[in-house]
């Protein structure tokens, strides 16, 4: 019905972002996009922007459901949840730093924040809270009775282990995980790095020694603490999810939100370890056969980047914040700051010179 | 009387500490056993030795042609004019199950696009290392015997094995 | 009117309320004190804490998310059989045999929206620094409880028996192959042997413990099935009571000190 009355998305605009878009280009915007949130958000925390952001978002994924690829992988069932995780997230996101901002600007002239205003006044949780939670609670379920009326719960054929469909995906929330794949081997991107988030996830409180910003919004204050989470939360997090539910076809291959899933569509991958550019390419030589000599190179990249690398920053870059924090704190903050760092970094290195593993002992299960 | 005092400390020092030794032993056993049980002597899974007929009903090329039929088995049975080795349907890289393109003659796995040859040699995409062999060798009855018990990793240089290839020159 | 207050007058009234209307601060209070589920809150927070762009209620509405979900997956529990052979159709006739039609999608979008809930939760914690003293402790409750979101909604994933299912839990858990030392196909597990015989293999690692086989089959179902009913939901409503409690012990929602 919606086809009848509106006219379809022109070519040239899904040409266009089709032609624009690959797994560089999008994590480079999506880089950028971070970097403008955080510059520009005192433009575009005003009222009009987000009414403007909304309205513009919304009739364009309309209209893109046009398209019939779009249509197919957005209206997913099981995909659903991300295009309400978009839009919540955008909403709130413009709510936060709207606060900051303001805050921000009260603390500028040396005036109590919003929230300080408000510290010593205290209201009864019968009706103030009750009744908002009451209200929240009918609101979500209201929600979830359309939500769950409209869509059906998707079920597909029987189970079949012989059968794999073609892309295998894992649940939704996962797959800013299985996109982590296509650069790391499954002992780090399945196991040693989600270890590590939510053992970093569960460090922030005992390394974050700024006592400002407790219990209000502000971004001046925490300016590092802020940036970080959000640079982890939103571009290799949830940017990573979308791109791999949306974006990644038949044998994993990108694929513009317009493109048709072509399962034929072949991608050279010639990747190379580090062993071999420098044992071949740069001393011309065969590789040792000796696996520990072979693989010296890589394990001494991963030595020098987890162990000269902190003292360095250190002396460089956060002079000021290994005095605040002391020797143990500053180590485990660096640790968890390079290890999240390390997966854009090993993207680079793939789109820049083929980088397939930086220490590469598949003998052993043993590849970084 | 001091002395006596002591040790009545001491031996009342021993005992606490030997008991609450013995209790916490106590305790890592019983959670090793409740890890323990979740681990099922017998798993009630297909044998891993079997038949797949007759060297005769395979066609074969000099780079190796590749039987689908014992897919669900988890192998393909791969006849070159040598003669025969088989695969494991296990992908390499994160164990999902690949698909043989006859006409671009690889094997293509659908969850991150690792590419095989008919030999099981990984090319392109993320996989580490190549396909797995199993045992393969005639019964005798003359049929082919698959041990699916025993594999055979190239890159740790068991394709040399001679039980991982059974050598039959092809003749029509 | 004076029916009104016969019953309110009534013994058996007076007995379960045990307070006035609540109009005035007395029975505001005795509202909130004298119902056990209401004495989740104090008697007063600050007036910031009440204001929804301050706290976007995400936490709330993940707790109201997990009852719903109990509620819909209890009801579930009544048709479905974890077996190879039924649930497939089990899981079909719920659509079509069973009335109210929607109890599998309420049970399944709910899920989805916990993750998102509970995600943003999170994200409002860290952005208004709520994580600091004294609520570090609380905190690391919290990315417990997350991790059981996502680990209840991952279990559950797979009890369709369908092809999205048995593919999903297969990508997601064959990840643990890889586990270091602990599973077959991780790092070092090659060097753990007594003599000659391997200990870390296909049918002794950490996959093998989840999975209760090599490859997703019959065993796994159920497992799955245990730990998304019972197993995870109790460990995560025990973590919520000791979120809950120490929200209030850490002086309630967060604000300025």
């Amino acid at each position: 019905m919606l086809a009848l009355l509106v006219p379809h998305l022109p070519e040239f605009i899904k040409n266009f972002i089709d032609g624009l878009l690959e797994p560089t280009m999008y994590f480079v915007l999506s880089v950028v996009g971070f970097w403008a949130m955080i510059q520009f958000r005192s433009f575009w925390t005003r009222g009009w922007f987000i009414g403007g952001f909304f309205a513009f978002t919304i009739v364009f994924y309309f209209w893109s459901l046009t398209d019939e690829n779009f249509k197919l992988i957005v209206g997913k069932p099981d995909n659903v949840p991300i295009t309400i995780l978009f839009f919540s997230l955008a909403f709130l996101l413009w709510v936060a730093f709207r606060k900051m901002v303001i805050n921000d600007r009260l603390i500028d002239k040396g005036l109590p924040t919003f929230e300080h205003r408000e510290a010593s006044r205290r209201v009864y949780c019968w009706p103030d809270l009750v009744y908002t939670e009451f209200l929240a609670l009918i609101l979500c379920t209201v929600l979830l009775l359309v939500w769950a009326y409209y869509l059906k719960a998707p079920l597909e054929e029987p189970a079949s282990l012989v059968k794999t469909p073609n892309p295998s995906k894992a649940p939704w929330y996962f797959l800013g995980l299985q996109e982590m794949l296509v650069y790391y081997d499954p002992w780090l991107a399945g196991v040693v790095f989600p270890t590590f988030i939510i053992n970093g996830l569960m460090a922030i409180p005992y390394i974050d020694m700024n006592p400002k910003g407790n219990g209000y919004y502000t971004f001046k204050q925490r300016r590092f603490a802020i940036s970080t989470f959000l640079f982890g939360f939103i571009v290799l997090w949830v940017t990573l999810i979308i791109l791999g539910t949306f974006l990644r076809g038949p044998n994993w291959n990108f694929f513009g939100p317009y493109a048709y899933w072509d399962p034929h569509m072949v991608e050279s991958l010639n990747n190379v370890n580090l062993a071999e550019y420098v044992y071949l390419e740069w001393l011309g030589r065969a590789l040792p056969s000796n696996i520990l000599l072979r693989e010296l190179p890589g394990f001494l990249t991963v030595i020098a980047y987890f162990a000269v690398l902190p003292p360095l920053l250190a002396n460089l870059v956060f002079r000021k914040m290994y005095k605040d924090l002391g020797f143990i704190r500053y180590q485990t903050m660096v640790f968890f700051l390079l290890c999240m760092a390390a997966l854009p970094l090993k993207m680079v290195l793939r789109w820049t010179v083929n980088l397939k593993y930086i220490v590469a002992i598949p003998e052993y299960f043993f590849n970084i | 009387m001091s002395e006596t005092n002591d040790k009545g400390r001491r031996s009342f020092l021993a005992a606490v500490s030997t008991g609450w030794a013995l209790f916490t032993a106590a305790s890592v056993a019983g959670l090793g056993m409740c890890v323990r049980f979740l681990f099922p002597n017998d798993t009630f899974e297909p044998a891993t030795k079997f038949k797949v007929g007759y060297p005769g009903d395979f066609a074969a090329s000099s780079e190796g042609i590749v039987d689908k039929r014992y897919k669900t088995r988890g192998i393909w049975i791969v006849r070159t004019l040598d003669g025969f080795f088989v695969l494991s349907t296990v992908c390499t890289h994160l164990g999902c199950t690949p698909n043989w393109l006859e006409a671009e003659k690889k094997f293509k796995c659908p969850c991150h696009g690792s590419g095989f040859y008919s030999s099981g040699i990984n090319f392109e995409g993320p996989a580490p290392r190549p396909l797995e062999r199993f045992k393969v060798s005639l019964a005798a009855d003359g049929q082919l015997e698959i041990d699916k018990g025993k594999k055979y990793q190239q890159e740790k240089g068991q394709w040399d094995d001679p039980e991982s290839f059974l050598k039959m020159e092809y003749s029509v | 009117m004076s029916l009104m207050k016969f019953i309110t007058d009534s013994q058996i009234w007076k007995s379960i309320f045990r307070h006035k209307y609540p109009d005035n601060p007395r029975d505001q209070a005795l509202a909130v004190l004298s119902n056990v589920f209401l004495h989740l809150h104090p008697i007063k927070v600050r007036k910031s804490g009440v204001r929804m762009s301050f706290t976007w209620c995400m936490g709330g509405l993940t707790f109201f998310l997990f009852l719903v979900e109990t509620i819909t997956g209890v009801l579930l529990m009544f048709y479905y059989r974890p077996v190879v052979e039924y649930a497939y159709n089990d899981i079909k006739a719920l659509r079509d045999h069973v009335p109210i039609g929607i109890m599998r999608e309420l049970h399944r979008w709910g899920a989805h929206l916990m993750v998102i809930t509970v995600w943003l939760h999170m994200l409002r914690v860290f952005l208004t620094g709520s994580y600091k003293p004294p609520r570090e402790f609380n905190w690391n409750v919290g990315v417990i409880l997350l991790v059981l979101t996502l680990l209840l909604s991952f279990t559950g994933y797979l009890l369709p028996w369908d092809q999205l299912a048995i593919w999903a839990i297969t990508v997601g858990t064959n990840m643990a192959r890889a586990t270091p030392l602990m599973g077959h196909e991780g790092p070092g597990a090659a060097f753990i042997q007594l003599g000659d015989v391997s200990l870390v293999t296909a049918g002794s690692d950490v996959r093998f413990g989840l999975l209760g086989s090599k490859t997703v089959g019959a065993a796994t179902l159920l497992r799955f099935y245990v730990l998304h009913c019972i197993a995870v939901p109790l460990g995560a409503g025990l973590l919520i009571a000791v979120h809950f409690w120490r929200v209030r012990k850490d002086g309630g929602i967060s604000g300025p000190m």
